[in-house]
């Protein structure tokens, strides 16, 4: 007792500073003692619940499976499978568990295919899972109406576009992507028309992911590009170049020329490579009269042209640029008059005397 | 001076320490909370993102992995096998042996089939000249792979040549023993490709410490918590630095420095503003210093962006030798940056790397160590003098041993409900002991690394690298 009235003493003499100093110690202990609890009620949570989770999967799993093998022609939908949607659905208010059975059913679709691969679908809507994915539609979290999208998208949830597409222009940077990815999962080309409205910019990450879901499909009839190689939109333009460039599309040529006055450089560029690769000859004229006018990376970028595309009367124009400061200026420069004049060629052992000259056409008279 | 004056001085320094330790502990405090901040938006926006299906894709930007390797013989084959694992389809392997004198390269050239090829380099930037020749597979399981062998220039000299080498737009830049995790560069050039106001020019990621994790043909198969202190506390030290610090700073576009172990450079402004230095130990800090610099001085809109997820796992010194000499080449290589860019401190022009991200490596990381001795050898001198208050002092040391200790709670906790890497029962209460044990096992080997740091930058000039024994990570 004694000391205890010791220490009260102590603190009620102590100054401001030191009082505060031992009610921070005293408070920081508690915090401590709580926060070593509750880590451990956490771990113990994290485990168990990575348990819960294998659990529920392997139990909707084998309920699936049951559930695609117990049709049969006669009904819409078998006794053993109504008893199935039943069990599923009366999981599907709960959260954590809508998660697991979402997650099984996507896992599940995604290895069946044909009329198993409807079956599920058509579970989707039976389970009511499609209703919580369109409410999450309505969610003033981003990040719920992302998922949402996302959700309707994998289980090609085509009735909802209209409800999706008021998304395109979204302040959400995450729900536009997914916005995106959903037109053109679900509608193919078709879905590429959100770009006539797009007024935000299409980042390259974007991009990518619209090409790569594109690419999976074949025999799609591809969209007339011209108007968004026309799009005010920078980042449309850029998008429609690389249209250009995957699907092969010369019938854009004229548009694509017009790209080369086009006052954004990054552009300029891109329409620069994509003409290389359809080799398309007039780009090489008109750069031609404008070299000197270009940027460096158009510079390098008309000689990567001039690679694909070059002839006999470009000869004075390359001999002007053998000489040139820049590197790859230079390698392309001598490789195309390695094909076009060999004599010529081998004359510029004694015009280029700098070292790195000299190994310069060493490499390309080897290889 | 009369007694009121040296009074009037002792309390001015008793101020001021007060003052340094007060806004030390209010901006982890800060940054803390700013990195948690952060950390949840970026684990809602990543938790739907299909990194795997996505960009497997030939149309992604090409990345070239630059690793340079110094008698790595014991383990370049086991780590070139799992450079070469990554599920990132454009992107090649560089390995630059640099000038050893073991058998690395004799080793490589059986192991994958090399051939000495031509292969013209762009020498954009000056370095070493090759020695024995670049080398490319003849086996087309390994087409991704070039070995260029060159005399011996360290470190910094042999990424400027993979620098020189790569055909590609991003580099990444790694630790020949690192292990990378199959989506790490996926994960790594997201912010390049999203980021659409200004251009990334470099991203960081989170290092791991792999010692006793189970590793098996460049995987990372069974991640354990290790039995010597010295390597536990260095686990809590990256968790608490890497979860608590960088996050923040990456949100405020402050970050100085992108862990040399493993980061992704935009190859054009790393070339621009002249590679890394070859004249300096910290020629990773160094770089992002220049290159943030580079940006502000040609006005373009910058960011240098960091990714929380786990992608790099790599071994910590095991022993507390190597482990002081590491920390003090990075206390010279953090004093030599900021004296080479001493322009930057304090000058608005430079905006918040000169008014911010400077000033606070400055003086919370360049200053702490040195300030911290000071306090202690006045601390002792008072007590020799018999001037301390023991029960004050008493109630300051006990309130800054709680600090370190929930701080490093809370660190643990980000991690737990985060990545909760450290699944294994019992890990938990181990996490707890050490954030209790750290301050006595680690904090005086930092603060004497530290100090040794600083009296070799002035001293002994001649130190460099210092040496990095490796023992291999644990394979299954």
């Amino acid at each position: 007792m004694n000391t205890y009235q010791y220490f009260i003493d102590y603190f009620k003499n102590a100054p401001t500073i030191i009082q505060v100093v031992w009610v921070m110690i005293v408070l920081f202990m508690v915090i401590i003692i709580i926060l070593i609890i509750y880590l451990k009620l956490l771990r113990i949570k994290l485990r168990k619940n990575e348990k819960i989770v294998a659990q529920y999967q392997n139990e909707y799993e084998s309920n699936l499976i049951a559930y695609l093998y117990s049709g049969n022609e006669e009904e819409e939908i078998s006794e053993e499978q109504q008893m199935i949607v039943d069990k599923l659905k009366s999981s599907v208010p709960d959260k954590f568990k809508r998660r697991v059975v979402v997650s099984t059913l996507l896992r599940l679709r995604n290895e069946i295919s044909g009329e198993m691969a409807e079956s599920i679908q058509k579970l989707y809507f039976q389970t009511g899972l499609i209703n919580y994915a369109l409410s999450s539609l309505k969610s003033k979290k981003w990040y719920v109406v992302a998922k949402g999208i996302r959700e309707l998208a994998q289980f090609h949830v085509k009735e909802v576009n209209d409800q999706i597409v008021i998304h395109v222009n979204n302040p959400n940077k995450e729900i536009r992507k997914e916005v995106q990815l959903y037109l053109v999962t679900l509608f193919h080309f078709e879905g590429l028309k959100f770009l006539d409205v797009l007024q935000t910019h299409l980042s390259e990450w974007d991009q990518i992911q619209l090409l790569e879901v594109l690419q999976r499909f074949d025999e799609q009839e591809i969209p007339n590009i011209n108007p968004w190689l026309k799009s005010k939109n920078d980042s449309v333009v850029i998008f429609a170049i690389k249209l250009a460039k995957i699907y092969n599309q010369f019938e854009a040529k004229d548009t694509l020329l017009e790209l080369l006055e086009h006052p954004q450089k990054k552009i300029r560029v891109e329409a620069i490579q994509v003409l290389s690769h359809l080799q398309v000859y007039e780009a090489k004229e008109l750069l031609k009269n404008k070299f000197d006018k270009l940027s460096l990376e158009e510079q390098i970028a008309f000689f990567k042209l001039l690679e694909n595309v070059f002839e006999s009367s470009d000869e004075s124009f390359l001999q002007e640029h053998i000489q040139h400061k820049n590197f790859e200026i230079k390698v392309s420069a001598l490789k195309i008059f390695k094909l076009l004049n060999i004599e010529k060629f081998h004359s510029f052992k004694r015009l280029l005397i700098a070292p790195k000259d000299a190994e310069i056409i060493e490499f390309i008279e080897n290889n | 001076m009369n007694t009121s004056t040296v009074q009037i001085i002792i309390l001015i320094i008793h101020f001021l320490f007060f003052i340094y330790a007060s806004t030390a502990i209010a901006s982890y405090i800060i940054l803390a909370i700013i990195s948690s901040k952060e950390t949840i938006e970026y684990m809602k926006k990543n938790s739907f993102v299909n990194y795997k299906e996505i960009l497997s894709s030939t149309i992604s930007p090409s990345i070239t992995i630059i690793a340079p390797a110094y008698n790595e013989s014991l383990n370049i084959i086991e780590n070139v096998r799992s450079l070469l694992s990554s599920h990132y389809v454009n992107y090649d392997v560089v390995i630059v042996n640099d000038g050893s004198k073991d058998d690395s390269l004799e080793k490589m050239i059986v192991a994958y089939d090399l051939v000495k090829v031509d292969f013209l380099i762009n020498q954009q930037i000056p370095t070493k000249p090759i020695r024995a020749g670049v080398f490319k597979s003849t086996n087309p399981a390994f087409e991704k792979l070039t070995v260029v062998d060159k005399v011996n220039g360290g470190k910094a000299d042999a990424l400027n040549m993979g620098l020189n080498i790569s055909k590609s737009d991003y580099v990444a830049c790694i630790d020949v023993d690192c292990l990378l995790l199959e989506n790490s560069l996926q994960k790594m050039i997201k912010p390049f490709l999203e980021v659409t106001d200004k251009t990334v020019i470099a991203t960081g990621g989170v290092i791991r410490i792999a010692n006793s994790c189970i590793i098996k043909d460049g995987k990372l198969l069974d991640v354990n918590f290790p039995k010597k202190l010295i390597e536990k506390a260095q686990i809590l030290e990256y968790i608490r630095a890497f979860l608590l610090g960088r996050m923040a700073w990456s949100r405020l576009n402050g970050l100085l420095v992108i862990s040399g172990a493993f980061g992704l450079f935009n190859k054009k402004v790393a070339i621009e503003v002249g590679g890394y230095d070859t004249n300096t130990v910290g020629e990773d800090m160094e770089l992002i210093v220049r290159m943030r610099r580079y940006m502000e001085e040609t006005k373009q809109k910058y960011k240098v962006a960091y990714i929380p997820d786990p992608l790099c796992w790599t071994e910590a010194p095991d022993n507390y030798k190597i482990f002081i000499s590491q920390r003090n080449r990075w206390t010279r290589g953090t004093i030599e940056t900021l004296r080479m860019h001493r322009k930057v401190a304090f000058n608005p022009k430079y905006r918040s790397l000169g008014l911010l991200s400077y000033p606070y490596w400055l003086l919370y990381e360049r200053l702490a160590p040195v300030i911290e001795v000071i306090g202690i050898i006045y601390f002792i001198i008072l007590a020799a003098l018999n001037e301390v208050r023991w029960d004050y002092a008493l109630a300051f040391i006990i309130l800054a041993y709680l600090f370190a200790v929930l701080f490093s709670i809370v660190a643990i906790f980000s991690e737990e409900l985060t990545y909760h890497q450290y699944k294994k029962k019992g890990t938990g209460f181990k996490l707890i002991m050490i954030s209790l044990l750290e301050p006595f096992v680690l904090h005086p080997f930092i603060l004497y690394a530290a100090i040794r740091g600083n009296i070799d930058y002035y001293f002994n000039k001649k130190k460099k690298w210092g040496e990095m024994t490796r023992k291999g990570m644990a394979t299954s």
